[in-house]
């Protein structure tokens, strides 16, 4: 396609049919003479034919090549390698392998399902295990805080206990005070008599 | 239309599993004569009798638009979704399920999830995240969905709290009307 694209002017159509009419044209132009009747003058002259006939014979011998086999040409293994992905055992099914009997359906499905009965049950289990650590957890939590509130309550009573006796003193001791500073005062004031 | 391949029957029965128990196997050969199997046409498959499959043959694949109960479609990477279509076919097989008070009902048509406050009653042991059918109380499906929460949890949520994602609803014949069937 590409020689067609070149000879051909931009805009119109290119075509096989096109593009022969038109270069036929150009190469006999300038002899005037078609390839037929070329042909036809070449016959005519002595030995001209022959010569021809001759050289033709011995390039198309020239040109066949041989064709070598894989094995002949001595290539290494190592380029022979299809990949495994690739390759596929000869005479087997092309495309897609349906299945459609019930007996490689049944196995199918037990395979599943045996997959996801694992799976649901290692799901229950490791909730209930977790709902056991939570439980215990709590539990926990529970003791804890049951404690800290006993010994609270503990330390309201000491301290209940410890405020009274503290009362008790304190006023045993502001007694003792009052009494020790009595004195000093009944000492201290002066008496005025008028008599 | 065609049958499925072993992959695609897998993917499919693997999504089936999740929300139906053993009563799966009854699907496959439910001992009648008369079987039901599985085909894909473009990428929906569709739950049929085999009489009626093999007489769909007579019909070119891009004139068939659907035969028999659509499950749902693969999608482009290869998963299986599931449609509202399947319901009649799960919800019998169905492993957990969520009872929907009358009050939760609508809600849950109209595309929303279930909340704790609108369960009626709920399957005992359920994980989370696992595929739950959703009844009302006179056991109508209508819907499934995806657990949130295991029941143990959900126990412990506040009534505003979702206890099963919705994936499928009823409404969606009337919401999807549209698309529900075209491919």
């Amino acid at each position: 396609m590409t020689p067609t694209k070149s000879s051909g002017s931009k805009g119109k159509p290119s075509g096989k049919a096109n593009s022969s009419s038109k270069s036929k044209p150009k190469g006999s132009a300038p002899t005037g003479i078609s390839k037929r009747k070329a042909k036809s003058l070449a016959l005519a002259k002595p030995g001209g034919a022959q010569k021809t006939k001759s050289l033709t014979s011995s390039d198309t011998k020239q040109k066949k090549k041989r064709v070598y086999t894989e094995k002949e040409l001595n290539i290494p293994k190592l380029n022979g390698i299809i990949p495994a992905g690739i390759a596929k055992p000869k005479g087997q099914k092309k495309g897609k392998v349906f299945v459609d009997d019930p007996e490689s359906m049944m196995a199918i499905m037990s395979v599943v399902q045996a997959e996801k009965e694992g799976h649901i049950e290692s799901k229950i289990q490791k909730a209930r295990q977790w709902e056991e650590v939570r439980e215990a957890k709590r539990k926990e939590m529970e003791k804890r805080s049951e404690e800290k509130k006993k010994k609270f309550e503990e330390k309201k009573e000491a301290l209940k206990g410890k405020k009274g006796k503290r009362r008790h003193s304190d006023r045993a001791r502001v007694a003792v005070e009052e009494e020790d500073e009595k004195p000093k005062e009944k000492k201290a004031r002066k008496r005025v008599s008028f008599g | 239309m065609r049958p499925l391949t072993e992959a695609e029957l897998k993917t499919l029965l693997e999504k089936l599993a999740t929300y139906c128990g053993k009563g799966i196997q009854s699907l496959i050969a439910d001992g009648t004569a008369d079987r039901h199997v599985f085909r894909i046409q473009k990428d929906r498959v569709y739950y049929v009798r085999e009489s009626l499959a093999n007489l769909a043959t007579s019909v070119k694949r891009e004139s068939l638009l659907s035969l028999g109960t659509c499950l749902g479609k693969f999608t482009k990477t290869g998963k299986f979704r599931l449609h509202i279509t399947s319901l009649s076919v799960i919800a019998p097989h169905a492993r957990y399920k969520v009872w929907v008070k009358p009050n939760g009902e609508m809600p849950f048509l109209y595309g929303g999830n279930v909340l704790k406050a609108h369960v009626g009653r709920w399957s005992e042991d359920c994980p989370a995240h696992q595929g739950v059918i959703v009844l009302s109380m006179n056991d109508t499906p209508l819907g499934f969905g995806v657990s949130a929460k295991s029941t143990a949890e959900a126990r412990r949520l506040d009534p505003t709290g979702v206890v099963t994602f919705r994936q499928a609803d009823i409404g969606e014949y009337l919401r999807e009307e549209d698309t529900l069937f075209v491919t």
